[in-house]
């Protein structure tokens, strides 16, 4: 019998261990995962309920600078728990840099990819799906959602067949600054559908009347997209120097701005989990810490919305 | 129904400031020294059209649309915007009609040094030149994100629009001022969206540039 080790496996074990020293593997920061809120969807899977969204900020071509920046966005994410990406192909590189940013950091299990369908983009939905992967470099997405409902019936049909295939992990359809609620809600009504996309953020709570209750009765899963309306309400805020009221480090534990303004929507029993972007990874750390609990009770709710209305 | 409807102008603007910028500053530093290449050639092309020599002014910028179209459009700014190919073929097309123009000897004007629309001309294609890459001043950013004529869209087609109202009359100066303005106008939509202080110098550049060729028209009308 021979106990030596063949050729290949030599080289197997040197390639592993030279792996191992070399890729960047993301380490775990801090806080206690029972301190992470995370929600369930789909029945019995959970999200962290803070992800990252890419539009405008991830969409920096070849930029080697850039590159690296958003590469240190990413890993900054998932040292935080962090889970889902949301992307599109309307969103230029974006889906190139997050492909960048995986090989870079590796694709940790917590990485909960979410893309988009979008006509204008030409290409069937599985042609678009096929494109979306090569350039992220994933075997599969965890969620693809079509983008602000352009021709949402064919893409729909295709996607929920690449579903049951197990193509694909989730469905879903995606609108935003409160644009076409009506369709919305008739889609969230009569299809079969895991995900919903929408704006909801303390200054843009129409979604409460309607959509967010529908999503609650149909088990639909909620991502609350524009969470800082597209980064003026956040940037507005912190530029007049506006205090936090007093209450809210005891009532949310809430010590920023950013905490105080994610943690409003993530606590609507609704709201699976909110997407803020971000090129800095300083803000990052600061919107990470909104998905820590306590989280606030229907009653703060209602105190940080009339706060915000008083400043 | 039409996917394009229901966005709005925010939306045709998939990037950030700072990556804006990287782009500008990557022009920059890619093509270091060739931007004191491009000025003198900027240079030559005001003061050979101050002299008469139209012609040869059309024909020395010609080359730097299409370079502009290429190296700016096509090569980068189409990684960050789909439409940024499509506004390279814009570029090629100024090029060829700026040659067309130089080629065909159409619409000259003499550039007669008394003429309001000459002195404005001249002060347009002057701040192309030598005021916009002081922009750069007002984003704090490194000297390699200084917009230079020949190099960067912007002071391409601001002086361009300054020699058209110095060297051109009549449908053919509309002809050749239509592109620089249009991109002067998305450019400048760009930077409000982005909400970069340039973004009011780019209008204001634009308004005098659209004020000099209507009155470049009402001159030659009143004194034809
Ligand atoms: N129809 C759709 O499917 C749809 C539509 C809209 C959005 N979305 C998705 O939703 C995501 C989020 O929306 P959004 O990007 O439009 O807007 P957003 O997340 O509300 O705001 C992003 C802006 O907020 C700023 N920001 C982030 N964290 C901050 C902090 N802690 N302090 C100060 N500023 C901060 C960022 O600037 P800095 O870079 O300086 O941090 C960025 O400019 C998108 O990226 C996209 O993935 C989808």
């Amino acid at each position: 019998m021979n106990n030596g080790f063949t050729r290949r496996q030599c080289l197997k074990l040197l390639g592993g261990g030279l792996a191992a020293s070399v890729m960047p593997s993301i380490r775990l920061l801090a806080a206690n995962n029972d301190e992470r809120l995370r929600k369930t969807f789909s029945g019995d899977q959970t999200l962290p309920v803070i992800g990252l969204g890419t539009w405008r900020t991830f969409n920096v071509g070849t930029d080697p600078q850039l590159l690296d920046d958003r590469a240190d966005i990413v890993r900054a994410f998932f040292e935080r728990g962090g889970g889902m990406i949301d992307s599109s192909p309307m969103y230029g590189s974006a889906p190139d840099v997050m492909g960048h940013a995986l090989q870079q950091h590796g694709t940790p299990d917590s990485l909960f990819s979410a893309e988009k369908v979008w006509s204008p983009a030409g290409g069937s939905a599985e042609e678009q799906v096929t494109d979306l992967k090569s350039r992220w470099q994933v075997d599969r997405f965890d969620l693809v959602q079509v983008h602000n409902l352009t021709d949402w019936r064919e893409h729909l049909a295709v996607l929920r067949e690449m579903k049951a295939e197990g193509r694909v992990g989730h469905i879903g359809i995606t609108t935003s600054h409160g644009r076409r609620h009506e369709a919305f809600e008739e889609i969230m009504a009569s299809e079969d559908i895991d995900f919903v996309q929408l704006t909801y953020n303390i200054t843009h709570r129409e979604v409460e009347d309607r959509l967010l209750p529908l999503a609650e009765e149909k088990g639909i899963a909620v991502i609350a997209n524009r969470p800082y309306d597209g980064g003026s309400l956040i940037r507005d805020l912190k530029d007049r120097d506006a205090l936090l009221p007093d209450w809210a480090g005891a009532e949310c534990g809430c010590s920023t701005w950013a905490e105080f303004l994610l943690k409003f929507i993530v606590s609507h029993p609704a709201v699976t989990c909110a997407i803020p972007a971000t090129t800095q990874v300083a803000h990052l750390r600061e919107n990470m810490r909104a998905g820590l609990k306590p989280m606030p009770s229907a009653s703060t709710r209602e105190k940080m919305v009339r706060y915000i209305e008083s400043l | 129904m039409n996917p394009w409807s229901g966005y709005a102008l925010q939306d045709f603007i998939p990037f950030t400031a700072d990556i804006y910028f990287r782009l500008l500053e990557r022009m920059g530093e890619a093509f270091w020294p060739l931007q004191v290449l491009t000025m003198a050639l900027g240079a030559l092309a005001v003061v050979l059209a101050l002299k008469d020599r139209g012609r040869l002014a059309c024909l020395l910028i010609a080359p730097v649309w299409a370079f502009v179209g290429f190296a700016f459009f096509v090569q980068r700014y189409a990684e960050l915007n789909w439409a940024g190919g499509y506004l390279g073929y814009v570029f090629y097309g100024q090029a060829i009609l700026l040659l067309v123009t130089a080629a065909a000897g159409l619409g000259f004007d003499k550039a007669s040094r008394r003429r309001p629309s000459t002195v404005l001309g001249a002060v347009i294609a002057l701040a192309g030149l030598i005021g916009l890459p002081f922009m750069v001043t007002l984003t704090a950013g490194s000297w390699f994100q200084a917009e230079v004529f020949g190099i960067h869209p912007d002071p391409t087609a601001v002086v361009t629009l300054g020699l058209a109202m110095i060297i051109l009359r009549g449908w053919v100066l509309g002809l050749i001022a239509t592109i620089p303005a249009i991109w002067l106008l998305i450019s400048a939509l760009t930077l409000s969206v982005l909400e970069a202080p340039g973004a009011i110098l780019v209008f204001t550049i634009l308004a005098v540039g659209l004020f000099g060729l209507v009155w470049k028209s009402v001159e030659r009308l009143s004194a034809g």
